[in-house]
């Protein structure tokens, strides 16, 4: 009996000794964290976010790194669960010290790694998750977004109908709190700057319907001048493949309408020719920075930085100059450096709001034309700019109380 | 008695080294370490019901999904509720919650019971996605571990090492305590009822009420490891109550075999440790889990224990007498 307790303690302690990791200490660089879906549905969306970080540090690390050291991008498989993307942190926090994490895609995955930012006093910036609550009610100090949310891309497109001088909207949401809070920003918006404009329909359907005949005719009945939608994914391509053989042929003003994979899968241009975006990054932004870093992006990689990459490029250089600008990479520093921080980039002029950390920038808008210089298939025209004036939410009006530490 | 001295010494040894883990193991390894312990404790609550009482339930995460929340929502709503009153809450919850799918399920075996606890899986897992409003659906919630209160001092248990002190003296007595039970004559019914459930009957036992008791108790086990997998990760989200936290402990007791009670322990041992390190080097980790789970079921149906049970008679020269229950199991 004996021989078989100090065997049993033999094989806990074997176990014990393989499960301490290879220390290999790396203190010449800097880690980022990169929580992004790198498997399942999302994949796609997740893997091109990711592209776009791992430039911007391909970027820095070839000017001579950010003080210094070079940065390291570290992907972490979301799998678009916030318990994952947590646990996978929480790790990398503990085993390697890294203090900086960012991510693009679910805005649940945001709202958890927000907390966990906070609790571990690291850092986390979104250049995707656009709900507005998590630089809103939810804020806090660790977390920053250096992108649109939910308020701002709204505010852009009804500014933009507003000033087109179309009278009569119809907009259609997914039935659940992202759509729901799109249209409540939109209405807000499309009532300050143009008045008498009218919606004529407002519509919710479950998120992933496959019949939208009722919703269709109900729009066409309306007769709207222009449509209004925060539609992604397949409720966007379904909505255009059902919606135009049935005649519904007004214009489609859309959060999400400058994917190059959305229009390549829906596999005609006519569908989509004539379509409204706003984003804070598009291929084709007039500026010449913008035009620089196109062309330096399509000789290294081979293809452009469209929507999704650039958003994260952009996001990551303006968190290296945080860095820069604090001189360290202690984590208090950084968010000191941060806010109140401007950054003249590829997508104009950024400054990241101390009061909430959401960042303030003009968005573009761009309308899908037949013939661009980028693909062959049908794609965005020149951006015109909406400015970051136009698009803010005041700071009194975003239910955050930032605390101080 | 002999055997039981020796498992008594074998528990203290192993707490002993369960206190110098801290001084040894780095941040990180404690706080592997912590979520070993808790998984362990959710692991030999599945093996009291399948190891012990034959019975295949795939609905155990309804269990430790329901104590993660009531721990996480009482916890949010309650101010000032003290780190064990939370985990009270959420016991007395799961343990209520048992009685009453027990009840429902009791006349139920086989194919049918298992069938039927996965239906109520679907169910909670159902209810914790729609109900937005009290269990964050999709977003999860988070929380901040709340402060422990002695009565007469109040502890922090914010850092890595005072709260997996806890953890070791709390779920490590819970182990204990479920290690004891199967010692009672509660747990040795359970044994005999699995054997010959119509030798029971006619003995006078009412087996249904036996069952019930130990459907109610492991619930209750899983639901505490619940509110402590809460309390460690500070978060929780539907993948606590999803089938997949039901696959996880069917892989760590089958990989540390259902045939003795530190079996599943050896299970979440290796299952937390695969999962850490292999989702380290390859997004498909679950693809690897899946084919050890194949591998395990096909070639050693009893599982590591089971292994290290035969390599230990083999080099002690004895004739393996295949055990044929954790009852004669015990002999570490």
């Amino acid at each position: 009996m004996k021989r078989s307790i100090i065997k049993s303690l033999c094989f806990l302690s074997a176990v014990l000794i393989l499960s301490l990791p290879l220390y290999a200490a790396a203190a010449d660089t800097i880690k980022i964290g990169a929580t992004e879906p790198l498997s399942g549905t999302f994949k796609d969306i997740g893997e091109r976010y990711l592209d776009g970080v791992v430039y911007a540090a391909k970027v820095i690390n070839a000017k001579g790194g950010l003080l210094g050291k070079k940065v390291e991008v570290v992907p972490i498989d979301s799998e678009l669960k916030p318990d994952v993307a947590t646990r996978k942190a929480q790790n990398l926090i503990m085993k390697d010290d890294v203090r900086f994490f960012c991510g693009g895609t679910g805005s649940s995955v945001g709202a958890a790694m927000s907390q966990l930012a906070e609790r571990e006093n690291v850092i986390m910036y979104t250049y995707g998750m656009a709900a507005a609550t998590m630089t809103g009610a939810k804020c806090n100090r660790n977390f920053f977004r250096p992108c649109a949310n939910t308020d701002q891309q709204s505010y852009a497109l009804a500014e933009l109908i507003a000033r087109k001088g179309y009278g009569k909207v119809a907009i259609i949401a997914q039935d659940y709190s992202f759509g729901q809070e799109a249209l409540a920003a939109f209405k807000k918006k499309l009532a300050q700057a143009n008045p008498s404009a009218k919606i004529v329909a407002e519509l919710y359907h479950p998120a992933g319907t496959k019949d939208y005949a009722p919703y269709i005719s109900q729009i066409i009945a309306a007769k709207p001048d222009v449509i209004f939608t925060p539609n992604w994914g397949n409720d966007l391509t379904i909505l255009l493949k059902q919606g135009r053989p049935m005649g519904m042929s007004q214009k489609i003003f859309s959060y999400y309408i400058n994917d190059e994979v959305t229009i390549q899968a829906l596999g005609d241009d006519s569908l989509m020719i004539g379509n409204m975006g706003a984003e804070v990054y598009t291929l084709s932004i007039p500026t010449k920075k913008n035009e620089e870093f196109v062309a330096s992006f399509y000789k290294d990689m081979g293809y452009y930085p469209t929507w999704l990459r650039g958003k994260a490029y952009v996001a990551t250089m303006f968190w290296a100059e945080a860095v820069k600008k604090a001189g360290t990479t202690d984590v208090d520093a950084v968010i000191k450096a941060w806010e109140g921080l401007t950054y003249d980039g590829p997508a104009g002029l950024w400054t990241m709001r101390a009061c909430d950390h959401q960042a303030q920038m003009p968005l573009w808008y761009t309308e899908i034309v037949a013939k661009t210089k980028f693909f062959d298939h049908a794609f965005e025209a020149p951006a015109g700019m909406a400015e970051a004036k136009d698009v803010s939410v005041p700071c009194a009006e975003t239910g955050c109380i930032m605390k101080k530490k | 008695m002999k055997l039981k001295t020796n498992s008594y010494i074998v528990i203290i040894v192993l707490f002993l080294l369960g206190a110098v883990m801290p001084l040894v193991l780095r941040r990180y390894n404690l706080f592997m370490l912590t979520e070993i312990i808790i998984f362990a404790l959710y692991a030999v609550s599945y093996n009291l019901l399948l190891g012990y009482a034959g019975l295949l339930s795939f609905g155990h995460a309804m269990f430790f999904g329901l104590g993660a929340f009531v721990a996480a929502v009482s916890i949010i709503h309650i101010p000032g509720l003290t780190l064990l009153s939370a985990v009270i809450i959420s016991l007395v919850i799961t343990t209520i919650t048992g009685f009453l799918i027990g009840g429902l399920l009791l006349r139920h075996k086989g194919a049918y019971f298992a069938l039927l606890t996965m239906a109520f899986n679907a169910l909670f897992y159902a209810v914790a996605t729609k109900w937005h409003s009290v269990t964050g659906g999709d977003d999860g919630l988070s929380i901040s571990r709340p402060e422990m209160d002695l009565g007469f001092a109040s502890l922090s248990v914010s850092s890595v090492s005072s709260f997996y002190y806890l953890i070791l003296i709390v779920v490590g007595a819970s182990i204990v305590f479920c290690w004891y039970f199967t010692h009672t004559a509660m747990g040795k019914t359970v044994l005999l009822m699995r054997e010959n459930e119509e030798r029971m009957k006619f003995l006078g036992y009412n087996t249904n009420i036996s069952r019930l008791i130990l459907f109610t108790f492991t619930g209750a086990i899983a639901g505490l490891a619940g509110a402590f997998y809460t309390l460690h990760f500070q978060f929780v989200s539907i993948s606590a109550i999803s089938i997949d936290m039901t696959t996880a402990v069917l892989l760590m007791v089958f990989v540390g075999g259902t045939r003795t009670f530190w079996g599943p322990i050896l299970g979440a041992f290796v299952y937390i440790i695969f999962q850490n390190y292999l989702s380290d080097i390859t997004d498909r980790w679950p693809l690897f889990m899946g084919l050890i789970f194949v591998f395990m079921v096909l070639y050693v149906p009893g599982g590591l224990s089971q292994t290290i049970v035969s390599i230990r008679q083999w080099f002690s020269g004895r004739t393996g007498t295949q055990d044929n229950g954790p009852a004669k199991a015990e002999e570490t």
